[in-house]
């Protein structure tokens, strides 16, 4: 359920979707007068962006596009697709709008329109079940960063290259390991449908891994203050928080800590604590906090590549969701090589047979994808990361950190 | 135990400050104008807007930019009387329930649209500055907008009483026809009212811009507590809504500390009900305005 906070806490909003909805149709002839222009070529090849470009995730949405634009312009610069004589990508870019109903309707116009040889998408997890139950109907391969396990269940045109849902609680109790010996954690979660769920698995995972959860306290989420339920963490003798909480809940949470100078390693597991806005919302107090990230920027070389040139363009770093997609990207361009056609199945097929160590492809933590009956990337792992220095530095597990665990 | 106890208190008292300036607003437009206004937490909104813009753009202090959001939103509250309430006070309950909560919805969605729904935040060098006494420790930005809050109710009330514009809106919110037939000008008077009533919630916005962060959704959160408020310390009563504003951010921080984070509402709401049951008109329906 990882990606899904996001998505759940646009339900919560639903005054603001309303208002991206009636935009909505603006939005949407915006966006197809871009996609006609760009594929006026004729050796082109459409593949397909779903992403939330308006409405109350445009931001990272945008972050999205921006990835996305940028993975086909490398691949395009790099020669394009040569067993289709140098065919170039031509990126068509779908708003879904953080809503079931339009992200449906858009899969399915984007599908029957362009006839894309592939789909990436959709951000959030409740969003990507939907596109990808449509892209199954309609024999389209679909890749996604999202994380819900159930996008692995009856598929066989959805691939998932990063790691699921149940693997993201197992490495976040792991790395409370780092911080102590004798991890005492509080977990405080938003009384909605991914709180719960996110911290059940928590809890049902902790005594495997030796962990002692001292408190399990959910609360309403939209706090007006978060010092009393700090009050009670605090009454708990935690040494390691667990915040299943969105954006707006975190800072305050965060605050509240630094407030009564409460010294406690904070773990804010993934979605909205690895992203950009995290730090430009939460400052100099996001300093040491620790994350959950099915990707991250310094993970390898080619990672690092790609970043510098995203950070130059675009002012901030490449985040997990964004650079993922690149590596979505070249996957797919992998696979129109070997199937030498841009036809949903074929491409389906190899993508089904894929398996790459090196390239942007394989940009990934473990550096290999080769994907499962399932659809899952057998060798996908989640990694740890901690805000060093305004930055997302991977420090856990051994084998991928690239930086030294700040401890407080 | 009592330390935990007392500082579940200290937490209440000091956002029960902030409940206090929008929950007055509310009162005073329902005690002068007689109309309840919906739209009274996206005025705290535009509030906390203007601070951060100012304090992003130009790097003016929250708590300086007060002295901006308060006329600006006294500015706001003159024209929305002027241009908008007063052409339904005629019409009954309904339309008036009708245009200030399309105001709320209007103001929301233009803010979406203006502003995005990110969060904004601005770091002040006291936003994570506390003052320990003892085993309690205060927030300065909250202990601040407390005082502020206080002092900004203290002087609403030297205005209600001591000048003659105080007490011709007190006269009408008393009695209209009277207060008409002694020549006191309720257009002017409800000009005021809702004038000072959005002053405030600006106030609040501003006091709560170092320690909370900005987004078009945001008055929502402090309404619905400003509501119960309002009903608990009797419709109109501006001294029940600062004292029951009070009352409910303790309730909130003790409900949560005692009973469990996700029922700190529940306290309010019980006390809520029981007030309605036992007094229906709120615990200081027998208190003089």
């Amino acid at each position: 359920m990882h990606k899904s906070n996001r998505y759940t806490a646009a339900k919560r909003l639903d005054r603001r979707d309303f208002l991206a909805n009636s935009c909505g149709i603006l939005a949407a002839s915006a966006i197809t007068g871009f996609g006609i222009r760009s594929s006026a070529a004729a050796d082109t090849i459409n593949i397909g962006g779903l992403y939330p470009v308006t409405g109350s995730f445009a931001q990272i949405g945008q972050g999205c596009v921006n990835a996305a634009k940028l993975a086909v312009q490398m691949v395009n610069d790099a020669g394009g697709i040569k067993s289709l004589g140098g065919a170039k990508l031509n990126l068509i870019v779908s708003d879904v709008q953080s809503d079931p109903t339009v992200t449906r309707t858009e899969t399915d116009r984007l599908i029957s329109s362009y006839r894309p040889a592939a789909i990436h998408g959709a951000f959030a997890s409740a969003l990507t079940l939907i596109a990808s139950e449509v892209a199954e109907r309609a024999k389209t391969p679909l890749l996604t960063g999202s994380s819900s396990d159930q996008l692995n269940k009856d598929r066989r045109y959805t691939f998932t290259p990063f790691s699921r849902a149940s693997q993201f609680a197992l490495a976040q109790l792991q790395m409370s390991k780092l911080v102590s010996d004798q991890p005492k954690v509080a977990v405080i979660f938003e009384n909605t449908a991914f709180g719960t769920s996110t911290s059940n698995g928590l809890r049902e995972q902790a005594p495997a891994q030796g962990v002692e959860i001292v408190l399990f306290e959910p609360y309403s989420a939209g706090l007006s203050d978060a010092s009393p339920l700090i009050n009670k963490v605090k009454a708990s003798g935690a040494n390691m928080l667990f915040p299943v909480s969105y954006l707006n809940d975190l800072i305050l949470i965060i605050r509240a800590i630094k407030q009564v100078d409460l010294k406690i390693a904070i773990n804010g597991g993934s979605g909205g604590f690895v992203i950009p806005d995290f730090y430009r919302n939460v400052g100099n107090a996001a300093e040491g906090l620790l994350g959950i990230a099915h990707w991250n920027h310094d993970i390898n070389e080619n990672a690092q590549k790609v970043n510098a040139a995203y950070q130059k363009q675009f002012g901030e770093f490449l985040f997990e969701y964004a650079g993922g997609l690149v590596a979505q990207t070249f996957m797919i361009a992998d696979a129109l090589e070997r199937a030498a056609s841009a036809d949903p199945q074929k491409v389906r097929d190899a993508l089904a047979t894929l398996e790459v160590s090196e390239g942007y492809a394989a940009m990934c933590p473990g550096g290999r994808v080769k994907f499962g009956p399932d659809g899952k990337n057998i060798y996908a792992h989640p990694v740890g990361v901690q805000w060093q220095r305004g930055d997302l530095a991977t420090v856990f597990p051994k084998e991928d950190a690239r930086a030294q665990l700040i401890k407080a | 135990m009592l330390a935990t106890l007392a500082q579940a208190v200290v937490n209440g008292l000091l956002i029960g400050g902030v409940y206090a300036l929008v929950s007055i607003g509310v009162t005073l437009i329902f005690g002068v104008v007689k109309i309840v206004n919906f739209a009274q937490g996206e005025f705290l909104m535009i509030g906390m807007y203007i601070s951060f813009f100012l304090a992003s753009s130009f790097g003016i202090d929250p708590l300086l930019s007060l002295l901006i959001s308060m006329p600006c939103l006294f500015a706001v509250g003159v024209l929305v009387q002027h241009f908008l309430i007063r052409r339904v006070l005629a019409l009954g309950d309904m339309p008036q329930i009708f245009l200030t909560f399309a105001l709320s919805l209007l103001l929301i969605n233009l803010a979406l649209l203006l502003f995005t729904a990110n969060y904004r935040t601005v770091q002040t060098p006291y936003s994570e500055l506390t003052i320990h006494i003892g085993p309690l420790y205060f927030a300065v930005a909250k202990l601040i907008a407390f005082a502020i809050a206080m002092l900004l109710s203290g002087l609403l009330w030297l205005f209600l009483h001591g000048t003659d514009l105080g007490k011709a809106m007190r006269a009408a919110a008393q009695n209209r026809e009277v207060a008409m037939l002694m020549g006191i000008n309720p257009d002017r008077v409800f000009c005021v009212a809702v004038g000072v009533a959005l002053a405030l919630a600006g106030a609040a916005g501003s006091l709560l811009m170092p320690f909370y962060p900005a987004y078009p959704l945001v008055g929502q959160i402090f309404v619905l507590m400003a509501f119960v408020a309002v009903v608990l310390g009797t419709l109109g009563n501006i001294t029940g809504a600062l004292i029951a504003s009070l009352m409910m951010g303790i309730a909130e921080s003790l409900g949560v500390q005692f009973v469990g984070a996700d029922s700190g509402l529940i306290v309010v709401f019980v006390m809520l009900l029981l007030t309605l049951a036992l007094r229906p008109n709120g615990l200081f329906g027998g208190w003089a305005r």
